[in-house]
């Protein structure tokens, strides 16, 4: 085989172990960058972003894993890390692993169930009011306004309770009592 | 505390658009915002993530090609930075030779569109369906100029010996197969053929984001392939030719199990349209017909004679504007006064006769004022009443209307201009000012009974109405007819609906919300409150929101 034959061997070969790989493993990795950043915007970019990191360090053949999923995912929260790092550097004192405990804890479909079971848990521990906020504005999706037309409040209103009822939520999940009660529960 | 609530809900919007909050990108100066964001995300986690289109692993693969392309390219240009001098030399080779990004591209379009006068190609229609197999729809010749001017020849396909061409004066079709000429109005013209370069252009700029997604050889030309996400509506791609940075092909997303590419197999550029192929004439053995409703006059007088009352002419149009051209339209009494601006594409008319019969909206339009007197807008016309009855600006994209009565007369200014060049004309001819409501202006009132509404249905509702299904979501007098419909025969419509639709006025809307009443002794509900929830433009759906029981 004669230099430019072989090279243009290896380009096919890369061409198509591209193709599969992103075919083959695209959707594991955007649902898990997803469940992180929550828009689709982000979580696409992300994505790209990580099967161009890995994929460029495996030109050579010899070099590819035989799992590449977890190079992909470890790749891809470094990329989301690097990102939102960012803040921190500029002033404000957040510690990604700190405020997000739960999130890096995310690996199965078992500990993604339990998740959400604690959310639901969390969720009624809020008052009525509060809750249907965060149940209009953030799981059905709607406006400010039409969620202040649905409970016949004014839109100030609304975006009080909705900071509230948040703030009660973030209190709520980062008790580890709430952790505790769960476990003895289940 | 309350730039902090204000924030969170920013926040909350931006996710619930699918879109990146710029707090992901830009610092939050408060740890405590830092933890209900995130707060915010474990919540929306309790829902389905929103997955991107089909085409998003031939895309990604695409993208990982191209980034290990340039990657090799740039291990070969270091390799040869021995000197300091060097190092500037070869990056600014680089930056030319990679594929420019995002904001270059389009502005790099921009740039060189503005050097073209006129230009003529052969353009390829080919249509795909989702297992894959290709079939011609047409190709055709194209001759088009940057005035709006152009001659398109079906060379093959469907549209075969078909001609179209519009020379500003007259638009004309000819069609061989009955020997038959069609002329019509030139302006405005609801014709407009496919990949024509300067819309493109236009279309990318106004795109909600676009990026460069590969490489790829069309016609034989290097080009980058561009990812272009409109406002609003699928993204589809642009083949843009590397040298003479103009788009060379489309291709559309896949909707229906259908995928069209419209490729310029050839195209050249030219300092303008030969003379010969815009001018109408007909070949010995062809009839023609005459669509044309309107008659050019040569001053105002002839226009009055014609009419029987003096127009008025607009006094102080927004400055660029010309007026070109008085016609009458025989046999209504109503006269037009066109006005082109100085880029010879965007035109406004404004028509004027004499008041008949009630001043009734159309269902659709917006409630603004002129001069303090009712009027309506439309953005774009979909239903011309009063004068503009008769649909010859209906259902065209990008024609807009502002219409009103005043001291026994109707006016309506018209044209492919924005809402606030209309109204300055609006202005100027009714000499006070419009009023538009702000978009999502609260209404008067609040529904006693509200409806509870699944906005997931309504989302996959509003997919299938972008898809050419159920138009008439997008009529609120409709919606709120088959919404009192089902309320009288919970069990399902048969034969016509109880509440006819012309028992249906609306009496308020301001775009986003509306307000109808339903008439009639028969009706158990007396006003119908609908909004558009999920898109606040003229392509949004309706929903009924609440109602009013009947008195």
């Amino acid at each position: 085989m004669t230099g430019s034959k072989e090279s243009k061997a290896y380009k096919q070969d890369d061409k198509k172990f591209i193709e599969e790989i992103c075919s083959q493993t695209w959707e594991k990795l955007y649902r898990y960058v997803y469940f992180r950043v929550q828009n689709r915007q982000e979580a696409e970019d992300i994505t790209q972003e990580a099967y161009a990191k890995v994929l460029c360090r495996w030109g050579q053949k010899a070099s590819r894993p035989d799992h590449p999923m977890e190079y992909l995912k470890a790749t891809a929260l470094n990329v989301i890390r690097d990102r939102w790092r960012k803040t921190k550097r500029k002033g404000a004192e957040i510690n990604l692993e700190a405020v997000n405990p739960l999130e890096t804890a995310v690996e199965s479909p078992a500990e993604a169930a339990t998740l959400r079971v604690m959310i639901e848990d969390a969720l009624k521990k809020l008052s009525e009011d509060q809750r249907r906020v965060i149940e209009l504005r953030i799981i059905k999706g709607f406006s400010v306004s039409r969620t202040a037309g649905m409970m016949n409040k004014k839109e100030t209103t609304v975006r009080v309770i909705q900071y509230r009822a948040l703030q009660a939520l973030a209190d709520i999940l980062e008790t580890k009592d709430l952790v505790k009660e769960r476990r003895d529960n289940g | 505390m309350d730039d902090n609530v204000r924030k969170l809900s920013e926040y909350i919007d931006k996710l619930n658009a699918e879109q990146r909050p710029d707090q992901h990108e830009s610092p939050e100066d408060s740890p405590e915002l830092e933890r209900l964001y995130h707060a915010v995300r474990l919540v929306k986690s309790l829902k389905d993530p929103a997955l991107p289109g089909k085409d998003y692993p031939e895309r990604l693969a695409a993208v990982v090609r191209n980034r290990q392309r340039q990657k090799s390219r740039k291990r070969f240009w270091q390799r040869g930075m021995a000197a300091a001098a060097a190092v500037l030399v070869i990056a600014v080779m680089i930056s030319t030779m990679l594929p420019f990004g995002k904001a270059d591209i389009v502005h790099a379009m921009e740039q060189a569109y503005r050097e073209v006068e006129a230009y003529h190609g052969v353009l390829e229609i080919v249509s795909t369906s989702a297992e894959g197999s290709r079939s011609l729809r047409s190709k055709l010749e194209v001759w088009a100029d940057k005035e709006g001017h152009y001659y398109i020849k079906g060379l093959e396909g469907w549209q075969e010996g078909v001609i179209t061409a519009n020379n500003g004066m007259k638009k004309w079709q000819v069609r061989p197969e009955s020997k038959e000429i069609y002329v019509f109005p030139a302006f405005p013209d609801p014709y407009s053929f496919i990949l024509e370069l300067g819309s493109e252009i236009e279309q990318a700029k106004d795109a909600l984001s676009t990026r460069v997604v590969g490489e790829d050889t069309i016609a034989g030309r290097e080009t980058d392939v561009l990812e272009v996400t409109p406002k609003g509506g699928a993204p589809y791609r642009i083949w843009v030719d590397k040298e003479t940075r103009l788009p060379l092909q489309k291709q559309t997303a896949m909707q229906n199990a259908l995928q069209s590419t419209v490729t310029y197999t050839a195209i050249e550029f030219s300092p303008k349209i030969p003379g010969e192929l815009l001018v109408l004439d007909v070949p010995d053995g062809y009839s023609e017909i005459d669509k044309n409703p309107e008659q050019y006059v040569n001053n105002l007088e002839e226009a009055a004679g014609a009419v029987g009352f003096m127009p008025i002419v607009p006094g102080g149009v927004p400055e660029g504007f010309d007026i070109d051209g008085i016609a009458i339209v025989p046999g209504t009494g109503l006269v037009k006064l066109y006005y082109t601006a100085q880029d010879k594409d965007t035109r406004i008319v404004t028509v004027q006769g004499k008041a008949a019969g009630e001043f009734e909206r159309a269902s659709n339009a917006v409630f603004a004022k002129v001069n303090g007197s009712p009027a309506e807008v439309q953005s774009p016309v979909q239903d011309g009443r009063g004068i503009l009855e008769g649909g010859q600006y209906d259902g065209m994209a990008g024609i807009r209307s502002v219409r009103w009565r005043q001291d026994g007369y109707e006016y309506a200014v018209v044209g492919n201009a924005s809402l606030d060049m209309l109204a300055q004309f609006a202005t100027a001819l009714a000499g006070g000012p419009v009023e538009m409501p702000e978009p999502g202006e609260g209404l008067t009132g609040k529904p006693q009974v509200e409806v509870p509404v699944n906005m997931e249905v309504e989302q996959n509702e509003q997919k299938s109405v972008d898809a050419g299904h159920s138009p008439w979501r997008l009529d609120p007098a409709y919606v709120a007819q088959v919404f009192v419909s089902l309320e009288m025969s919970p069990g399902g419509i048969t034969g016509d609906y109880p509440i006819q639709y012309e028992e249906l006025e609306v009496v308020e809307n301001n775009g986003v919300e509306a307000v109808v009443r339903v008439g009639g002794d028969k009706t158990p509900i007396g006003k119908v409150y609908l909004e558009r929830l999920v898109r606040q433009d003229s392509t949004g759906i309706w929903t009924v929101v609440g109602y009013d029981p009947a008195e």
